[in-house]
Parts: C-alpha cells; structure tokens; sequence
C-alpha cells in the first residue's frame, strides 16, 4: 500500500477523476463567469464585448447600490467576528469544562445549523411581523409598546433585525468547532496547569485558546467568507429590501441577473465577490502569521 | 518522473476543458430552446375530413402542458377538441413548453424564424420585441373580413396593438378592484369611497377606530405599485399612462407627480398595514379574508380566495372601482388591468388564412368558456348561465361593462429593468425615501435612455 502511494502514477490515477469534476464545476464556470462579465448580455438574445465596463460601472453607477450593499457585508462581517465567534468561544470554553449536560447544550446549540436556512427565515419572518409578531406581542405585553417596531418592514431597523439570525445561525456551528478543538487538547497539559495553581480563566486565556489558535483561524476565514457572501437567510427574509436597505452584493447579483436580466453586469459582481473573498481569506491568513512572528 | 505528471495533468486539463465546452457548446443552443420532451409536450392532432380537397396543418404553441393545471389550460383543450369538429380543413398540431420554459422558447424560436404558426402570447412588453422584428402577422385583415371585429370587445387588442395594427387576439382580461369588506364598513359608520377624498375620510376613521383601513404586501413589490399605478390612472388618465409607458410622453408631469404624491398622502395618512414592506402579497392577503382589514385593493382573480372555504368574508365583499380623484383627467369607465394574454400569428405561416382562423377560433372558444365561467372575456358571449356565476364574480363583471380602457400593470408594460426601476421607485416612496418630484424625474429618466 505505501508503495502504492509513493508512485506519483499512481497519485495522478487517483487525484484525476475529483480533479476533472472540480474543474468542470467550479473552476470552469467561473472562468466562464469572468468571461460573461466582460458582456453586455440580457442572457438570451445577443451578446456584446464591452470590455471593463461592467466593472466601471459598479463603482461609478451609485443608482444600483452596490457599494452600500459591500458595506453592509462588510459590516454584516465585523458583527461576526466580533459577536458572534467570541459567544462561541465562551460557549466551546465553558462546555469543555464538564458542564453536567454537555452533550444536551452542544445539540441545543447546534440545531439551528442543522435545520433548513429557509425554515429559521420562516421562523424570524413569524417573530418581527409587526402584528401577531412574537417580539412584539412580547414588547407590548411588558408595556414597552414604544419600542414596537416594523422590524424587517422599515429601512431603519431592517438591516439590523436580519443581521440578528445571521449572526445566530452559526454561533452552534463554530462553537462545534472550537469545542472539537479544546477537546483534542491533552489532558496532560490541563492537569499540569492545574496543579500548577491557575485559575479556570488563566487556563482559557494561556493555554486553551493559543493551542485552538489554528482553529480560530479557520473560524475567522469561515466567519468573514460566509458574511461577504451570505445569501439565502436574507433573500428569504426580506430579499434585499425595504429598498435596498438589506441588500448585500448576492442579493443584488442575483436580482440583476433574474429579475433585471442583466447577465453581463450581475457577472462582474459574481467576479467580485469572487475576488474579494480569495483577497481576504489570503490577509487573514497573513494577519494570524504575523502574530505568531 | 514529475515530467510524466506534470504530462497527466496537462491532458486532464485539457480533457475537462474539452468536455466542459462541448457540454457548453451543446447547453447553449439547450438553454435556448428548453427540451420539450421533458418540459411535457403534447400533440393534438385534428384529422381533416377526408372528403375536403384542400387541408392544412397548424402548428400551434401554448404554455398549456396539462389540463388540469388551472382553468385556462382546461378551456384550452376543450376547445381543442371541439376544434376536430368545427374547424373542417385544418388540423392542429398542438405543442406546451412550462410557462417559464415557454418564454425563452418562443423567444429564441422567433429571433430564427421557426415560430409555429400560431402561438400563446403576452401583449404589450413581451410581444413588442417580436413586432418590431416583423416577426408577427398583422390580424386587421382576417379581423375586419371574418366579422370578428364585431365580437371582440371594444379596447379587448389595445396590447396587441402596436403601430394601429392589431397582432394578436385576446381571450380573456383581469382587472384589478378595491374589495371592501361591507361589515367593517357598516360597523364603523364609514362610507364605502368612490372618490379619493372619501378614501382619505374612510382611511382616517379607521384609524381613529385602532383598525388598519388597507392591507397591502409591499415585500413582493408589485402589490404595493398597483396603488401607485391606479392613482396615476385617475390623476392622468389612461392615455397619458399609456404614452408614457411607450416612451412618447414625459412621466416628469404635474399629473405623474401627483400620482405619487396623493400615494405619499395615503402613506402619510398610516392607510397600509404596519411593516407592509416587510410582508409578502400572500401574507398581507390573510387579514383581509379574517375579516380585520376592511380594504384590498387586488386582480380579479383573488375572488377564488374571497370565495374559498378558508375565507371569512365570502359574502361581505363588495367590489368598488378604483376612487375617483378630483381634477383628474382619468374617467370612471378607465381601469386597471388589462387583456394580456392571447394569440398571434407568425409572419412566416405557411397558410395564413388557416393560421388566422386557428387564432380566432382559439380566442374566441376561449373567451366563451371563460365566460361561462364568470371570468372576463374579451368578445361578446351570449347565452352564458347567470346563475351559476357567484355574486362577487358578477359584481365584478357588472363594473367592468362599460370599461373603455385598460392600463396593464405597469411592471407588465416595461421590460426587465426597466419594470425593476419602477417597482423600486415606487417603494421607495411607501419608505418615505423619495419626494413625489424625484419619483417622477427617475421614471422620466427610463424614457431618456437611449
């Protein structure tokens, strides 16, 4: 069997059948993509080259939104990072430390990764709706009548009120992770600390987190990557609006090329998010080698 | 040895290239014209009576895949049966692509000129792109000389219409009207309103009464721009909506912005239900049939809800046209709606007269039991079964009798992202975030592109 495998034939033979899978689904139709980009093309009739163009228009067209839609991604990405990993992290930490119903609380939380994006947007839709709405049958039943909202029905608190879920969904799901994580730690290491006399607080802070450190990595990169291109829980929430007020850049690709039938245009968006995302999972990765320098 | 994988991977590569474009090359000419094998297609063959010398074939193309799917498609082959026997000569060969499919099929079969002889069309916007191809037969002739232009209603090919000519022959029509729940009314002291002011006064009496007086689901939009729509209908009038739409009127007029502005008024005023933006038309609808919200403002064919065994007003509705508004150009006998579905004829049939008859007898067949039906047909029916038809239907039918005009759904009218523009204008102005002056200078902006 070693044998095998140290032949580079071999290797080949095996990798060859995943790789041309690989190529046919993903690299290619985003080299195709880059291609439509370039287009001026309503996706049926015919086609013109226009160069950059597309990509000009992106940043120069203020009318799409477009810009204010990667700044919601980018805010939507801060959140995640900053609220929901570190709610994780507590979680993982605290539910390593032989909670009694550990394997209770880590279902609990996981639960809302397992269950249909579609079913939790259905489920938030039933909580803000602003009449029969759980949060607001709770507000008004607490005699905080003032601070009933429209929820996902206003521009002000739209964005805000979808982010909420989002930023929910996954805290179970990079919880699980971290947990797995601490978890493979050897116990020889903790009992060594604890004899030593630290605290539960200077064993997370000195010891447990450095050691997850390339898992938290991998957390970060998940977090900021699934951000810039979340799409299904906001489609189904308010599918970008109240006028544009939730629209972050799938969104928008996705109405411009179904709904405006501006195949070319939503193309260069694709192309970007694309991009962005390699961008940032590349300065992410060097930010956490310069720590460790 | 790293030369030999290297050399591997060099033909992987080129392999998967090589497939992945033929797969390409293949899909393209694919997703242009949709598999109809797949997409259910079906052939109705009629045989001619063999004792006629001269016979033809028709070809005939409808988004109709199987008869029980909804109530036109069961007309349709009705009628397709009924056509074996009295449409003598000529045999229909009938073939059904899924809507959706159906649109990019046509399309793409008419920009290569092997559009069937006849086919199911959507007027105004969609039917345009292939008139000004010359790819449509003008009907005006058969029209004139079969005495259908007697039958057909007055108004019924206004979207079929383009250039004074007629390109196509409706069925059937929808119109949108206010529904209003006469309990709620009655129970409150307010009056049902015919004119906008009365609207207004009803609105504010709702509210001081803690009810929400309109329900809409401005989450999909196009609810929410029917209101938008129909006031412009009243404060400009059909033709000035119409024109505008065709790009030969400005919508940057006094009449356009007070559309928008009296819209910002009703909004102003907390007519529409709270956090409409945030609810879908589905959603915004349930309210109204529970009996909590006194006004909905929707297509004919949300009658079947009113109706339905769920519904808990089924006989408290009445129908009201749009409100008048004061000063407007609009008339009272102009509505919203439209007869948008019908068939045209290709330029290049084989038989033109044969294809001409197929799409008159198909209409007309078609309007009859729409009729029969309680629905809105767009050609004369005589002899329909009043009393099988539900108060609300007739209703319905009774208002629109006298319509002159029609003004379809402007997101209908304007193509893809144009229509997107539109709807998003008009939110925008439900979201506080547009002036009525600023709504109408960015629809103008429509008409000024290239």
């Amino acid at each position: 069997m070693e044998r095998v495998l140290s032949n580079k034939k071999a290797i080949c033979f095996f990798i060859l059948p995943a790789l041309i899978i690989f190529i046919a689904i993903i690299i290619f139709p985003i080299f195709m993509s880059g291609y439509y980009s370039t287009l001026q093309w309503d996706g049926i009739g015919k086609s013109k080259f226009i160069g950059i163009d597309n990509y000009i228009t992106l940043f120069t067209n203020h009318e799409d939104g477009f810009i204010e839609s990667i700044k919601n991604s980018v805010i939507l990405a801060f959140l995640s990072v900053f609220i929901q990993l570190p709610i994780s992290l507590v979680l993982a930490l605290v539910l390593s430390n032989k909670v009694r119903g550990e394997n209770f609380y880590r279902s609990v939380y996981f639960i809302p990764v397992i269950v249909s994006t579609v079913v939790i947007g259905q489920l938030w839709m039933k909580i803000y709706h602003p009449g029969y709405g759980l949060l607001n049958t709770f507000l008004r039943n607490i005699g905080l009548d003032s601070l009933a909202k429209e929820w996902i029905g206003s521009t002000d608190t739209a964005l805000g009120a979808v982010f909420v879920p989002v930023v929910w969904q996954y805290i179970g799901y990079h919880m699980l992770l971290m947990y797995a994580a601490i978890k493979s730690i050897s116990s020889d290491i903790m009992e060594a600390a604890k004899i030593d006399g630290a605290s539960s607080v200077q064993t997370a802070f000195r010891i447990t987190i450095p050691l997850i450190k390339p898992i938290l990595e991998v957390c970060v990169t998940f977090a900021v990557i699934g951000s810039l291109k979340t799409f299904d829980l906001i489609y189904v929430l308010t599918g970008g609006g109240p006028v544009h007020a939730t629209e972050v850049p799938s969104t928008l690709m996705f109405n411009t090329i179904f709904h405006k039938y501006q195949y070319g245009y939503g193309s260069s968006m694709a192309i970007f998010i694309i991009g962005e995302c390699l961008l940032l999972t590349v300065v992410i990765q060097k930010l956490f080698r310069m720590k460790k320098a | 040895m790293k030369r030999f994988a290297l050399r591997v991977m060099t033909a992987a590569l080129s392999v998967a290239i090589a497939t992945s474009l033929a797969a390409c090359g293949s899909n393209s000419a694919g997703s242009n014209s949709p598999d109809t094998s797949a997409a259910g297609s079906t052939t109705t063959e009629t045989s001619a009576k063999p004792s006629e010398t001269k016979s033809a074939t028709v070809r005939v193309w409808t988004l109709w895949t199987d008869p029980t799917k909804d109530s036109n498609a069961a007309y349709f082959y009705k009628v397709l049966e009924s056509a074996k026997t009295e449409l003598a000569n000529i045999t229909i060969e009938h073939d059904a692509t899924e809507n959706e499919s159906y649109k990019t099929k046509l399309k793409t079969a008419v920009a290569a000129n092997e559009a069937p002889d006849v086919f199911y069309s959507w007027g105004a916007g969609f039917t345009k792109p292939f008139v000004d191809a010359g790819k449509v037969l003008p009907l005006d002739e058969y029209i004139a000389s079969s005495g259908a232009g007697d039958k057909i209603l007055p108004g019924a090919t206004d979207f079929f219409k383009f250039d004074n000519k007629t390109y196509g022959i409706p069925y059937s029509k929808w119109v949108a009207v206010l529904y209003c729940n006469k309990d709620l009314f009655d129970q409150n002291g307010v009056k049902i309103p015919a004119t906008y002011d009365e609207l207004l006064t009803a609105v504010k009496a709702f509210r001081a009464k803690n009810i929400t007086p309109i329900t809409v689901g401005g989450k999909d939009r196009w609810p929410a721009m029917f209101f938008q729509n129909a006031l412009a209908l009243r404060t400009a009038g059909a033709q000035a909506c119409v024109d505008a739409l065709n790009k030969t009127a400005s919508y940057d007029q006094p009449a356009f912005v007070e559309s928008a502005a009296k819209l910002k008024e009703l909004v102003d005023a907390k007519a529409f239900n709270d956090g409409c933006l945030g609810l879908t038309n589905d959603e915004s609808a349930v309210p109204f049939t529970e009996g909590q919200i006194p006004m909905y403002y929707m297509g004919n064919w949300f009658v079947g809800n009113i109706m339905g065994k769920d519904s808990k007003v089924a006989d408290k509705v009445q129908a009201v046209a749009f409100p008048m508004v004061n000063d407007g150009k609009g008339t009272s006998d102009e509505f919203f709606g439209g007869s948008i579905e019908g068939f045209c004829v290709s330029a290049n049939a084989a038989d033109k007269d044969a294809a001409c008859k197929t799409a008159g007898y198909l209409s007309e067949t078609m309007a009859k039991l729409t009729a029969d039906d309680g629905g809105l047909a767009t050609w004369k029916v005589d002899g329909v079964d009043e009393s099988k038809i539900n108060a609300l239907a007739k209703q319905i039918k009774d208002l629109t009798a006298n319509a002159k005009s029609y003004v379809l759904a402007w997101d209908t009218f304007l193509e893809g992202a144009d229509a997107e523009t539109h709807k998003n204008l008009v939110a925008e102005i439900y979201a506080g975030k547009k002036t009525p002056e600023e709504f109408a200078k960015e629809m103008q902006k429509l008409n000024e592109k290239k």
